[in-house]
């Protein structure tokens, strides 16, 4: 599972940026105290428009990056204090992986299987199970330069299962992707949540969000504007549709305590 | 875990031609080649400028004394042509517009000085620029010169020992070994700087910048390694390309030397044998093995904090004309390792190689090289790490 209490992310804004941003701030937060849990089996996703910390959000999760305060608990482990020890439960897929050109499928695989200290038998095992689902075996000793933009993100997802993660990342996975590629990543989230493992995913798309997840956070901003399930998120919907409501949601004026 | 990494940025790296070029490719085969043509070229410009039929015209030789004694010189010189003028001006003109290659000015009193036994002034005029003909006047002249010789101490009844009544000879007291560090010393170290730095060069940007710029730093950062592990596995790659480089250079140019025959001189090849000891290898292997740990070390930061490969190539490079210039040092005559030429990085070790070579380098001094690179190499890669460790430099 994953515990995020009071994460808060600030980044340092140069001359260069201040000028950009026509801001005298020294300081820019891209998450402001945000609290959220997402438990096994469950899909929690974080939904907000470009620019809310959603991925700053993810990366924290990752271990990426340090929060500037608050606290990350993966499956129980202290995430700030220990990233390597976090880092094991954790697989992490973004929309944006790149993969190495001159690898294989193959030398890929094996390279992060080590990585992640995967001993041989269940490699084995990791392997045939992750290349049979996503019928890989016709191109695991080409080069990744030569493949199709499908083939390649099977790599990547194999490469994130490789080790059996039990809580899995999604950075706005399907972002770029035609339709059935990204058919492929919404078949993976689910399986991964019949599995019982912890998915977290971002996006923007909500129709997306309606299709896979359980728990719904709106985040716009830094700043968490809706926290539910999305049986709520329906419940209370004063809006037309999702998107609409979505929207409305975000452009809520903020309400302070 | 830094093996495994190592190992796969390798694999990667082999696969890379731009990288496979300038860390074993160039480093080989420039030598070899550029040393042929070179040797080739002047070899055939000479051998075309001594075929070269040379037209001479020549003023002022009223009874064809010199023209006799130029027809005299053998053909084996090379085949000439003599052409008589009526002034100076003509035998300007003639050789302006190439009709003649040499000109010959006797000076009108000729026969009277050579009769009075005062000197007589021969002028040569000629186009230095153009190959060969310098060289074919320098020939000429020593046989005039050797001939008028002669018959001046015939025609005084002298023998040429008579004329010389003091003998004195410089002795070169210096091994062979040392006038080769000394004369050739300066050029081993600026081969190895220059090609150590370019080898590092393509797989420090490739592995850092590269990896930012493909999107696969992220999913990298979050395998459960240090990430002092990734770098050390990252720089040991970028190490090894540098060292492989600078090897590859020096063997193409050992190999230009060996077998080229392009150095025909037996007596420097024998010198070159006994410097190309183990000690000698390992020595010089010693120095530039943090030589080339501070280039990584330099290099890294930047690629680092670059945002792209084209923007990562153009700090790097001016930064080369920085490494390589002040190993040009080792060229310039007088100047040796010592108390403050040993704290300089770059001319420490291009000095302590040349000494090396000429077999004057002392313990100490190596030492204090060595200590001094190391702790350079050691600071650098600290660097490296404080570099690799920020936020805003891993991800764009």
């Amino acid at each position: 599972m994953i515990k995020a209490t009071q994460l808060r992310k600030e980044f340092p804004l140069s001359r260069q940026q201040r000028k950009e941003l026509n801001t005298t701030d020294t300081i820019a937060t891209a998450v402001a105290d945000i609290s959220f849990d997402c438990q096994p089996g469950q899909i929690f996703s974080l939904l907000g428009p470009n620019g809310a910390g959603k991925t700053t959000t993810l990366r924290m999760l990752a271990t990426l990056i340090k929060p500037t305060s608050g606290q990350i608990e993966i499956n129980g482990i202290d995430a700030i204090q220990h990233p390597q020890e976090a880092r094991k439960h954790i697989g992490f897929l973004t929309g944006s992986t790149g993969l190495y050109a001159r690898l294989t499928p193959i030398e890929i695989i094996d390279y992060y299987a080590d990585l992640y200290q995967v001993q041989s038998k269940q490699r084995e095992e990791r392997k045939k199970y992750l290349f049979d689902l996503l019928n890989m075996h016709d191109f695991l000793h080409k080069r990744i330069g030569k493949l199709s933009t499908g083939m390649k993100q099977k790599v990547s997802i194999c490469r994130t299962m490789i080790h059996d993660p039990s809580v899995v990342i999604f950075d706005e996975p399907t972002s770029g992707l035609d339709v059935i590629t990204a058919e492929n990543i919404i078949k993976l989230i689910r399986d991964c949540k019949d599995q019982g493992k912890t998915v977290i995913f971002s996006s923007h798309i909500m129709s997306e969000v309606d299709l896979l997840c359980d728990e719904l956070a709106i985040v716009h901003r830094g700043q968490l504007k809706f926290l539910d399930s999305m049986i709520t998120f329906r419940e209370r919907m004063k809006a037309n549709n999702l998107t609409e409501e979505f929207i409305r949601i975000v452009q809520a004026p903020i309400t302070t305590p | 875990m830094i093996f495994r990494i190592f190992r796969k940025e390798l694999l990667d790296t082999l696969r890379d031609r731009r990288t496979l070029m300038t860390m074993l490719v160039i480093p080989i085969l420039v030598f070899p080649i550029t040393l042929n043509v070179f040797v080739e070229i002047s070899k055939s410009y000479e051998e075309s400028a001594s075929k070269e039929t040379m037209k001479i015209g020549i003023v002022g030789d009223k009874n064809q004394y010199y023209t006799e004694q130029l027809q005299q010189i053998p053909e084996a010189v090379g085949p000439k042509k003599i052409m008589v003028f009526q002034d100076s001006a003509a035998l300007r003109k003639a050789l302006n517009q190439d009709q003649i290659q040499l000109g010959l000015l006797v000076p009108t009193q000729a026969a009277i000085q050579r009769k009075n036994q005062t000197p007589v002034n021969l002028s040569w005029l000629l186009d230095a620029s153009e190959v060969g003909r310098s060289e074919r006047s320098e020939i000429y002249s020593s046989y005039f010169k050797a001939k008028a010789e002669s018959q001046r101490l015939q025609e005084l009844g002298l023998s040429p020992d008579q004329i010389k009544p003091l003998s004195i000879q410089t002795i070169n007291c210096a091994s062979e070994k040392k006038m080769v560090g000394q004369i050739a010393g300066g050029f081993l170290p600026y081969i190895f700087i220059a090609f150590g730095f370019i080898g590092c060069m393509y797989p420090a940007i490739d592995l850092f910048t590269g990896e930012k710029e493909r999107g696969t730093i992220e999913t990298l950062l979050t395998v459960p390694v240090s990430r002092w592990k990734i770098l050390m596995g990252k720089m040991l790659v970028v190490v090894c390309s540098g060292m492989v480089a600078a090897t590859c250079a020096l063997l193409g140019l050992f190999v230009s030397i060996e077998f080229l025959d392009l150095a025909d001189n037996k007596e420097l090849l024998e010198v070159i044998h006994s410097i190309l000891t183990p000690y000698f290898i390992l020595s010089m292997f010693a120095l530039l093995l943090p030589l080339v740990i501070f280039f990584a070390g330099l290099m890294i930061p930047i690629a680092i904090y670059a945002k792209s490969f084209k923007e990562a190539q153009s700090i790097i490079t001016p930064l080369n004309i920085l490494v390589v210039l002040p190993a040009m040092v080792g060229f310039f005559p007088g100047i040796a390792l010592d108390f403050q030429t040993v704290f300089i990085p770059v001319v420490n070790v291009v000095l302590a190689t040349k000494a090396l070579i000429a077999g004057t380098l002392s313990w100490a001094y190596f030492l204090a090289v060595f200590a001094l690179m190391c702790t350079l190499a050691l600071l650098a890669i600290s660097l490296s790490y404080r570099q690799f460790g920020k936020e805003s430099n891993i991800l764009n």
